[in-house]
C-alpha cells in the first residue's frame, strides 16, 4: 500500500492508473459475469402483470452484480492496493488435470473423435491420485504408489462395500 | 415444561436407538478425522462427507451429519492447538494461547479443556435449543413470504457484516450467488434459465460441487502455494491429558461466559461461530486481572472461545429448524441434505416429523458427549495423522471428493463443475473475495426468489409491501443498520486516504 502511495506522489497531477488491480479487475470480471447472465437469460419472458416471469429475478441480479462489480472495479481505479498475487501453474494444472481424468474414466466419454470407454472406480481412482500428485514439488515415485493403492482400496472399502454405491469396479464386468 | 420434557425424551428415544447412537459416533469419529486435517475447515468437512450420508434413513443421516459438524469442529481446535494451522476462522484464536500451552508441554490439558469446555456448552445450549424451537416456530407462523424475504436479506447482511474484508466485496459475492443459483427451470414455469443448453445444468448446479470446489478443491490448490515446511508440530509427547485442579478452576467462569455468548450470538443468521469465538476470547481478556498472560498460555483462552463456538454451532440450528433458513454455510450444507431426503427445513418439521426434530436435538447432545469420550484417549491417534506429509494427504482428498461428487448423482458433469468452481475459488482468494458468503446465498437464492415472486404477486407488484409489513420493515431497518455500521469504518478510512493524498 504504501508503495502505491509511493508512486503516485511521484507521478503528480492526474494520470490513468489502477491503483488496487485486485479489485479493479475482481470487479470487471463480475461485470463480466453479468453481462453472461443478461444475455443467457435474454429470451425468458419478463414481467407479465404483477406476476414475475423466469426471466425477471436473473436480470434483475445480473443487472445489481454489474452495478456492485462496477462500484467494486471503481473503488479498485480510485484508491490503493495490494498488487495481485502471481498465480502458480504447477499445482493448480495437476490438480484439475487429475480430477477431469477421474471425470472421464469413472463413465467414459465421446467428445467428437475421442472416446473412451468406462474404465470403472479402480482404474479412475487410481489415476486421478497419480495425477493430482504431480501438483507437488516434494513427489517421490514409490511412496506415491504405496499411497495410491493404499487409497484406492481404501476407497473401494468405504464405498462400495461399507456404503453399497453401485460402482462399476474395472473397466470389465 | 412437561412438554419440553416429554419432548427431550421423545427426542432421546429416537437418538438413543442403537443405528442412531452408532450413526452418530461413527459421524463424530469421521468428522473429527477429516477435520484433523490441517487446512480443511468445517464447511469443507461436512461438503466432503456429506454423500456417504445420503444412502442412510433421513433422521438417521441428519444425526450422523450432525456428528460430523461437531466432530469436524473438535477436530479443527485440535489442529489449531498442535500445529497452529487453523482449519478456519473459528479455530484462529484457538491457536494463540492453545499452541502457546502446546508449547509449554501442556498440550493435553489445553485438549481435555476444549473438550469439557464444548461439552458443557453443548448441554447448556442443547437445551436452549430445545426450549426455544417450540415458541419460535409459533413466530414462524407469523411470517408471510415479504417476511420471509426481509428476514433473508437480514441473514446474508448479517453474512456480509462477518466477513472479512471489503463490505462491497462481500456483497458482490452475496449477489453472484443468488445469481448463480438461478442457473437451471424456472420455479413456475419450468423454463431453462442460463442453462446454455447444457442437459446437466437443467436441474441447477449442485450445490455440493459448488462448496466442494470452493471449499475442497480452491483449499488445496491455495495449500499447495505454499511451503509445507513451515508447520510446527508439537514433537514433545503428549501426557498428562487431565487437566489439574487449578486448570477446572481458572477456567470454569471462562467456560460459563463463553457458553452464554456463544448461545446468543450462534442464534443470529450470518456465521455466529465465528463471532463468537473472537467475542467470547475479547471479552475474556477485558474482564481478566492480568491480560498479559493472553496469548502466552492463558487456558481461559483456550476455554472461552471453544465453549462460545460450540455454542453458537448448536443455537445456529435453531433459525435453521424452526424458520428453514441456515444462518451459515454448514447449516446451508444441511439444507442441501434435508432436500435431498425430502425434508423441507422450516416450521412444519416439528410438528410433521417430531422424532426427527427432538431426535436431532437429543443427538447434539449424545455427539457432544461422544466427543469428550473418543476424542481423548484417540488424541495420540490425531497427533500421527497429523505427522502424514501434506503431499500425500491431498491426492487422498481430491479423489476423496471426487468419488463423493460422483456418488450424489452418478454424473460425471458434476465432478466436472467441482473442479471449475475450484478455480474459481482459486481465483475468489487471489482477488480476496470471501466464497462462504457466496455459497450462503446460493443456497438461499431459490427460497429469497420464491418468496419475492409471492410477495409481489400478494402485493400486486406493490414494492412498498416490505416497507409497510411491520415485521418486514423491522427486519429490514436492522439489516440497514448492520450495513451501515459496517460500511462507515470503511468509508471513513477510504476518506482519510484520499486525505492523505
Amino acid at each position: 500500500m504504501s508503495e502505491g502511495a509511493k508512486t503516485s506522489a511521484n507521478g503528480g497531477g492526474f494520470r490513468f492508473k489502477v491503483r488496487g488491480p485486485r479489485d479493479f479487475y475482481g470487479g470487471l470480471a463480475l461485470i463480466g459475469l453479468a453481462i453472461v447472465a443478461i444475455w443467457s437469460s435474454g429470451d425468458l419472458p419478463g414481467m407479465h402483470g404483477f406476476a414475475f416471469g423466469p426471466g425477471t429475478a436473473p436480470r434483475l441480479f445480473a443487472g445489481l452484480l454489474a452495478a456492485v462489480g462496477a462500484l467494486v472495479a471503481l473503488g479498485g481505479l480510485l484508491f490503493d492496493g495490494p498488487p495481485i498475487e502471481s498465480y502458480a501453474v504447477r499445482g493448480p494444472a495437476w490438480v484439475l488435470l487429475g480430477i477431469l481424468a477421474f471425470a472421464a474414466m469413472i463413465r467414459g466419454f465421446s467428445l467428437g473423435f475421442i472416446s473412451l470407454p468406462p474404465l470403472g472406480l479402480i482404474p479412475s481412482t487410481f489415476a486421478a491420485f497419480m495425477i493430482s500428485i504431480f501438483g507437488s514439488t516434494e513427489f517421490r515415485w514409490v511412496e506415491s504408489l504405496i499411497a495410491a493403492v493404499v487409497m484406492t482400496a481404501f476407497c473401494v472399502v468405504l464405498f462400495v462395500y461399507l456404503l453399497q454405491l453401485p460402482f462399476q469396479l474395472w473397466p470389465w464386468y | 415444561m412437561s412438554e419440553l420434557l416429554a419432548n427431550l425424551a421423545l427426542g432421546f428415544s429416537v437418538a438413543a436407538h442403537p443405528y442412531n447412537i452408532g450413526f452418530c459416533l461413527l459421524g463424530a469419529l469421521v468428522g473429527t478425522l477429516v477435520g484433523v486435517l490441517p487446512g480443511i475447515g468445517t464447511v469443507a468437512t461436512v461438503a466432503m462427507l456429506l454423500p456417504i450420508t445420503f444412502g442412510l434413513p433421513p433422521v438417521g443421516a441428519l444425526i450422523m451429519l450432525a456428528g460430523i459438524y461437531y466432530g469436524a469442529q473438535y477436530g479443527g481446535s485440535t489442529t489449531s492447538i498442535l500445529v497452529n494451522i487453523p482449519g478456519e476462522a473459528t479455530s484462529v484464536v484457538t491457536c494463540l494461547d492453545g499452541h502457546q500451552m502446546a508449547r509449554q508441554g501442556r498440550a493435553g490439558a489445553a485438549l481435555s479443556i476444549s473438550a469439557i469446555g464444548s461439552f458443557f456448552a453443548g448441554c447448556v445450549s442443547t437445551v436452549l435449543v430445545a426450549a426455544l424451537g417450540v415458541p419460535l416456530t409459533s413466530i414462524a407462523l407469523l411470517f408471510g413470504p415479504a417476511e420471509y424475504f426481509s428476514l433473508m436479506v437480514l441473514g446474508l447482511i448479517f453474512a456480509v457484516v462477518l466477513a472479512k474484508g471489503s463490505v462491497l466485496k462481500a456483497i458482490a459475492m452475496i449477489v453472484t450467488g443468488l445469481l448463480l443459483s438461478m442457473v437451471g427451470s424456472d420455479l413456475e414455469t419450468g423454463a431453462g434459465r442460463m442453462t446454455f443448453d447444457v442437459a446437466e445444468l437443467s436441474d441447477g448446479i449442485g450445490f455440493t460441487n459448488v462448496a466442494m470446489g470452493l471449499f475442497g478443491f480452491a483449499e488445496i490448490i491455495r495449500n499447495l502455494e505454499m511451503s509445507q515446511e513451515s508447520r510446527d508440530i508439537v514433537k514433545a509427547k503428549i501426557k498428562g491429558l487431565m487437566p489439574t485442579r487449578q486448570d477446572l478452576i481458572d477456567s470454569s467462569g471462562a467456560i460459563a461466559r463463553g457458553t452464554i455468548l456463544g448461545s446468543i450470538l450462534g442464534i443470529l443468521p450470518g456465521g455466529g461461530a465465528v463471532v463468537a469465538s473472537f467475542a467470547a476470547y475479547t471479552f475474556e481478556k477485558r474482564i481478566s486481572k492480568n491480560p498479559e498472560r493472553f496469548g502466552r498460555g492463558a487456558i481461559q483462552g483456550v476455554a472461552a472461545p471453544e465453549s462460545a463456538n460450540n455454542a453458537a454451532a448448536q443455537t445456529s440450528f435453531i433459525p435453521l429448524l424452526t424458520l428453514g433458513i441456515p444462518p451459515n454455510a454448514v447449516m446451508a450444507l444441511m439444507v442441501g441434505a434435508m432436500t435431498i431426503h425430502g425434508i423441507v427445513p422450516g416450521p412444519q418439521v416439528m410438528t410433521k416429523q417430531p422424532e426427527l426434530f427432538w431426535g436431532m436435538i437429543a443427538s447434539m447432545w449424545l455427539g457432544n458427549l461422544m466427543l469428550v469420550i473418543i476424542n481423548l484417549p484417540l488424541v495420540g491417534v490425531w497427533v500421527t495423522l497429523l505427522r502424514v506429509p501434506y503431499r500425500l494427504l491431498y491426492p487422498s482428498i481430491i479423489v476423496f471428493c471426487c468419488i463423493g461428487i460422483y456418488s450424489i448423482n452418478n454424473s460425471p458433469t458434476d465432478v466436472v463443475i467441482a473442479a471449475m468452481f475450484g478455480l474459481v475459488g482459486y481465483w475468489l482468494t487471489k482477488h480476496e473475495f470471501e466464497p462462504a458468503p457466496l455459497v450462503l446465498a446460493f443456497v438461499l437464492g431459490p427460497l429469497m426468489e420464491e418468496n419475492l415472486r409471492r410477495a409481489m404477486l400478494i402485493a400486486r407488484g406493490d414494492v412498498t409491501v416490505f416497507a409497510t409489513r411491520p415485521i418486514s420493515a423491522g427486519l429490514l431497518a436492522v439489516a440497514l443498520f448492520l450495513l451501515v455500521l459496517a460500511a462507515l469504518p470503511m468509508i471513513r478510512k477510504r476518506r482519510d486516504e484520499v486525505f492523505v493524498e
